[in-house]
């Protein structure tokens, strides 16, 4: 009897600490609040999308606008990585595709689009020369993309919908590969038939004689469309406007430097791409880059990945996924909408 | 208190009251409210993401996948460890042989070898079955040779007498003998690969196609579906019971505690 109880005390015990464990963060979080932040927590991926970022950090745009800010940088290998640090706190700001931000979003996780990052051309290679459409696809063939619900993997599932009739149709031979090992195999012919990747991966593969486009992105989606945006958490732009407005401020500056200088820009970027200037350059001016931070498409991927049973909800208008400055780049037209409104959706 | 007399009497009453608490605890701090549903998912989520599973097909189909996998696993490693103890037992070098390989893989655990299955077979079925071999055979060999090693002399002298020559004496002496080592090796080869199988699946992503149980958990995880992938959890957990706790207990009770070479489990 005597050791029943202390049992239970032992378990009241327990139970307590873990209410008052809980109750701690709490607490932490207010104060946090109270002292603005200057530190600023961003998450990235690998890959040219990410180059306003680099071009930032190395021209100290952001802190231009926000004298002594401290940008620290947290390296991730998907959106889905990106989501979780999110969940987790790590993360003020993540820049990442927009199926990813949108699975988070339709989960409750509290963040919009602060900026769109870049439009560039993703597109599936194959090295097989009787591989023309998706319909040559075999049984015994796999095609590789990041993770299941990555933008490639996303895209891949709107062209399966246009050529094959069913979005889930490639399901079944698709295969989670990060870029590097997936561009390595395709090019050595191993493992895999396919890649659906973003640059400069498949930039990489096309360089290679014999390896050719499937089928690319503004085909599978049906028009142009942002790939990459800057997520920030609404706590940020609650509790620290100056942070925001100087992260959207030091990308919008860094990607027009890109796209005005990009000889300069690509003997910033070379080093941290292991490129030479040369390739560099070439790749950051090859055909249908574009560093551009207005937005295209949010509503054209929602749409779909709801129809697809990727996500739940759907935003009714863009103001529920994107802050105001987002808002307002793309305006909101009397009577019929506007161009920019009109590119949130896919084409009828 | 008799009834709760009767419950710290019975084995499984008392195992339920103690599974009991863990979920009343984890439901607790669920209601806190501290939390949100992405880290913790309550009870009751969890509870509709495997039904849906289950009625979809989709927890079937991965878990089907996945015994497949180690069903040839374990049978292409037991061939192995099978061929490799019968020659060590005829030859003493070979028998050196294989005890030297033992001791330098067994340690190794079954995931590290990954990038090399990799680079040998390329990315499939093929890579995990490696891995899941290697994770059977070795447990598998040091046992087997460790229970035929203690067969005692007097009972294969007996045998002898009796007239037993050859695969005779082996089936009928030796491998009832060392019974109980070849059990617990299977044991020990069956938990290693089913933990590799699980992790393996989950660091280099399966194919859609070709995917058990880490592969449901990695795209769950990737589409913030929490409460499918500890829905996943709990049917990875319950097959490690189901076999541990009644497929092998029952083949334990059909052999060596019918043979008389353990005494009968306390209730």
């Amino acid at each position: 009897m005597k050791r029943s109880i202390i049992f239970f005390v032992l378990i009241a015990l327990l139970l307590s600490a873990c209410s008052s464990s809980t109750a701690a963060p709490a607490a932490a979080e207010a104060a946090a609040i109270d002292a603005p932040v200057t530190t600023l927590r961003v998450a990235q991926q690998f890959g040219l999308g990410y180059a306003a970022l680099t071009i930032a950090d190395e021209l100290n745009l952001f802190e231009k606008y926000l004298p002594g800010l401290q940008v620290e940088w947290l390296q991730l290998g998907s959106g889905g990585a990106i989501n979780e640090a999110f969940i987790a706190g790590e993360v003020d700001v993540a820049v990442m595709g927009i199926p990813p931000f949108l699975i988070g979003w339709d989960k409750g996780i509290p963040w919009r689009v602060a900026s769109g990052m870049c439009v560039m051309p993703l597109s599936l290679q194959t090295y097989k020369d009787n591989i023309n459409s998706l319909a040559d696809f075999g049984p015994d063939d796999k095609i590789a993309y990041p993770a299941p619900g990555s933008i490639q993997h996303i895209l891949l599932s709107m062209a399966a919908e246009r050529q094959l009739g069913s979005p889930t149709a490639l399901d079944d031979i698709g295969v989670a590969m990060a870029h590097p090992d997936a561009a390595a195999a395709l090019m050595n012919q191993k493992d895999i038939s396919g890649h659906f990747t973003s640059p400069p991966y498949n930039f990489q593969e096309l360089s290679q004689a014999g390896i050719h486009t499937v089928v690319d992105g503004t085909e599978a989606f049906g028009t142009e469309f942002t790939f990459l945006v800057a997520v920030a958490s609404e706590e940020l732009y609650e509790n620290n406007p100056q942070a925001y407005s100087a992260f959207v401020m030091g990308i919008a500056e860094a990607s027009d430097y890109i796209n005005q200088h990009p000889q300069e820009a690509a003997a910033i970027l070379a080093p941290s791409f292991g490129l030479d200037e040369e390739t560099t350059l070439k790749y950051l001016t090859w055909p249908g880059m574009n560093y551009v931070t207005t937005p295209l498409g949010l509503m054209g991927f929602s749409d779909f990945m709801q129809n697809a049973g990727y996500i739940e909800k759907v935003p009714e208008t863009v103001s529920e996924i994107a802050f105001p400055n987002v808002v307002a780049a793309i305006g909101q037209q009397s009577g019929t909408s506007g161009e920019l409104e009109t590119l949130q959706f896919r084409p009828e | 208190m008799p009834i709760l007399k009767k419950v710290t009497e019975n084995k499984i009453l008392r195992q339920a009251f103690f599974i009991a608490i863990l979920l009343g605890v984890w439901q607790y701090i669920v209601s806190t409210g501290n939390y949100s549903e992405l880290i913790l998912p309550n009870l009751r989520s969890i509870w509709t993401a495997l039904v849906d599973s289950i009625s979809t097909g989709e927890m079937g189909e991965r878990t089907a996948y996945s015994l497949y996998l180690i069903g040839k696993a374990l049978a292409i490693g037991s061939g192995l460890a099978l061929i490799l103890t019968a020659l060590a037992m005829l030859s003493p070098l070979f028998a050196d042989f294989v005890k030297t390989i033992t001791t330098i893989f067994n340690p190794l655990p079954g995931v590290a070898l990954l990038p090399i299955a990799l680079l040998w077979f390329g990315i499939g079925e093929n890579s995990i079955l490696l891995i899941l071999v290697h994770s059977i055979i070795w447990p598998l060999i040091l046992n087997a040779t460790t229970g035929f090693r203690s067969v005692s002399r007097t009972q294969l002298e007996v045998g002898r007498n009796l007239g037993l020559r050859g695969l005779k004496l082996v089936s009928s002496v030796m491998v009832p003998s060392a019974f109980p080592y070849i059990l617990t090796g299977f044991k020990i080869s069956w938990s290693n690969s089913w933990r590799s199988l699980v992790a393996a699946e989950m660091i280099f992503g399966a194919s859609g196609g070709q995917g058990g149980l880490g592969w449901l958990i990695y795209q769950k995880r990737f589409f913030l579906q929490t409460p499918y992938v500890f829905a996943a959890l709990f049917v990875i957990i319950l097959i490690g019971i189901l076999v541990e706790n009644v497929i092998f207990a029952q083949i334990e009770k059909w052999t060596i505690q019918r043979w008389g070479m353990i005494i009968q489990k306390e209730k």
